[in-house]
């Protein structure tokens, strides 16, 4: 049974290296990465196509649209950014032992 | 002939048989069921900066060496491949030997790391990273490990003028990019470009990145399965196949702006041959590394081909103290498998040891 098993096994092996060799030139072929680039661009077309069309329909009935979320996570992560960065400044400048600035007069 | 055929024999081979076919049963159920133990060295977070964290490991084992040794991790995939799961771990095997081991993991990128550009790794996190470290065991200098991507930024950190690196080790680094296989010639030529590889959270996907791992050996996965379906009676091999195979299927999202520049200087420019580095606003040239450099490298590594590692040992540092460590084994030959504990990382600890200053007494952690 066990040397069946490693039979089994042995075969499959080999029929996937003999497959496999020959995919494996194919993925590192040139013909590949252009059919890869554009398969990624049509991919990228036609899920602009589609929420430019589902954006509008959304919008006529006042329905905020996935785009709408995006640009709203894009304006916090900036948001994010900016305080993450000054936050840092802070935290540096108290490892440095140097006082913060001293709040302007209003 | 009549060995076989003896019916002693062929009870013994039934049993055999229907226990190991009871082992599978239990054993399908448990992998798909259950996620591997993995990263479980016990550590703690010893400094933190956005997503990027430094771990210091526990163990019971006393430090014997000094510096430290920090290990930088690739920007692509998770940590824990150097840490797989508990007695196949590279981190449990350095703190056995008496290592001072730290981890600097870069977390999951999101959309406040899109920005983040090679300057922010290496000019920001880097430096005080090693500060941390180097506070925390109380010594004046690192051995920092650079795994990948990671052995970049530790070698354009080195090469800075107050750098406190004794040793710098190099573990399948890419430095020629020309090298690298078809998918980054893709990218070099320009039928692949970057901006098209980043989703709306301005970060390369995780899956986009498994998918181009991936394709490096797209039938690999029925030899494996069928290999996985032969010993699933074998707790070990069940074990140590789920948690590579969770590992390889574990990436992190690149962040877009380091992409663009990864591409930019570093594919199309190929500028780690030519000793010089954009780095922000400076340029880096890896002559200036003063410490000493091992380029470890892998003979059968397909991610990282031993001919884009090798002229690291040409470029980074002072030629006085270049060395060079190849290897048998691939990619992970620095994290698991039988290589890496007989020879890859017993090699490893032995230079490090070489170049590092012996604690008599030993140091409790």
């Amino acid at each position: 049974m066990a040397q069946d098993q490693a039979t089994w096994l042995r075969v499959v092996q080999r029929a996937e290296r003999a497959v496999g060799s020959h995919v494996e030139t194919f993925v590192k072929s040139d013909i590949y990465f252009d059919l890869l680039a554009q398969t990624t661009r049509a991919h990228r077309r036609l899920l602009q196509a589609t929420e430019t069309l589902s954006r509008e329909w959304l919008h006529a009935w006042n329905l905020p649209a996935s785009s709408d979320v995006r640009r709203l996570r894009e304006q916090l992560s900036r948001v994010e950014r900016t305080l993450a960065e000054v936050a840092k400044e802070v935290a540096d400048r108290a490892e440095d032992g140097v006082p913060p600035k001293p709040e302007e007069p209003q | 002939m009549t060995s076989v055929l003896n019916p002693l024999n062929v009870v013994a081979r039934i049993n055999r048989d229907v226990e190991r076919s009871l082992l599978r049963a239990r054993n399908g159920v448990r992998y798909a069921t259950t996620k591997a133990n993995v990263g479980a060295t016990p550590r703690d977070v010893v400094w933190r900066r956005d997503r990027a964290e430094l771990w210091r490991y526990r163990s019971a084992t006393p430090i014997r060496y000094q510096p430290p040794v920090v290990i930088v991790h690739s920007l692509v995939s998770r940590s824990y491949i150097l840490d797989l799961r508990p007695g196949s771990s590279a981190v449990e095997f350095l703190l056995g030997r008496g290592h001072d081991v730290y981890m600097l993991d870069w977390g999951v990128a999101d959309e406040r790391d899109a920005e983040n550009t090679l300057a922010t790794y290496v000019d920001e996190y880097l430096p005080r990273a090693v500060a941390a470290a180097r506070r925390e065991s109380d010594a004046d200098e690192v051995t920092l490990a650079g795994y990948c991507l990671g052995g970049t930024f530790a070698s354009l950190y080195s090469a800075g003028p107050d750098a406190p690196v004794r040793n710098l080790i190099l573990m399948a680094s890419p430095v020629d990019y020309s090298a690298m296989g078809a998918m980054i010639a893709a990218v070099r030529e320009g039928r692949l470009n970057p901006d098209e590889l980043v989703d709306e959270s301005g970060n390369v996907p995780a899956d986009a990145l498994y998918s181009g791992f991936f394709m490096l050996a797209p039938t690999k996965q029925v030899a494996q399965y069928a290999t996985l379906l032969e010993n699933l009676w074998n707790d070990e091999f069940v074990e140590g196949y789920q948690a590579m195979s969770q590992w390889s299927r574990d990436h992190v999202p690149f962040p877009g702006a380091a992409l663009r520049e990864v591409v930019e200087e570093l594919v199309r420019r190929n500028a780690l041959m030519t000793g010089r580095v954009r780095v922000g606003a400076r340029t880096v040239d890896l002559g200036d590394v003063r410490a000493n450099v091992l380029n470890a490298f892998a003979d059968k590594d397909n991610v990282v081909p031993p001919e884009a590692a090798e002229p690291a040992t040409t470029v980074i540092g002072r030629p006085e103290r270049r060395e060079e460590l190849r290897l048998p084994g691939g990619h992970v030959t620095f994290a698991t498998g039988r290589v890496a504990f007989n020879h890859t990382l017993p090699a490893l600890s032995d230079w490090i040891v070489a170049h590092s200053t012996e604690l008599d007494p030993p140091k409790e952690r």
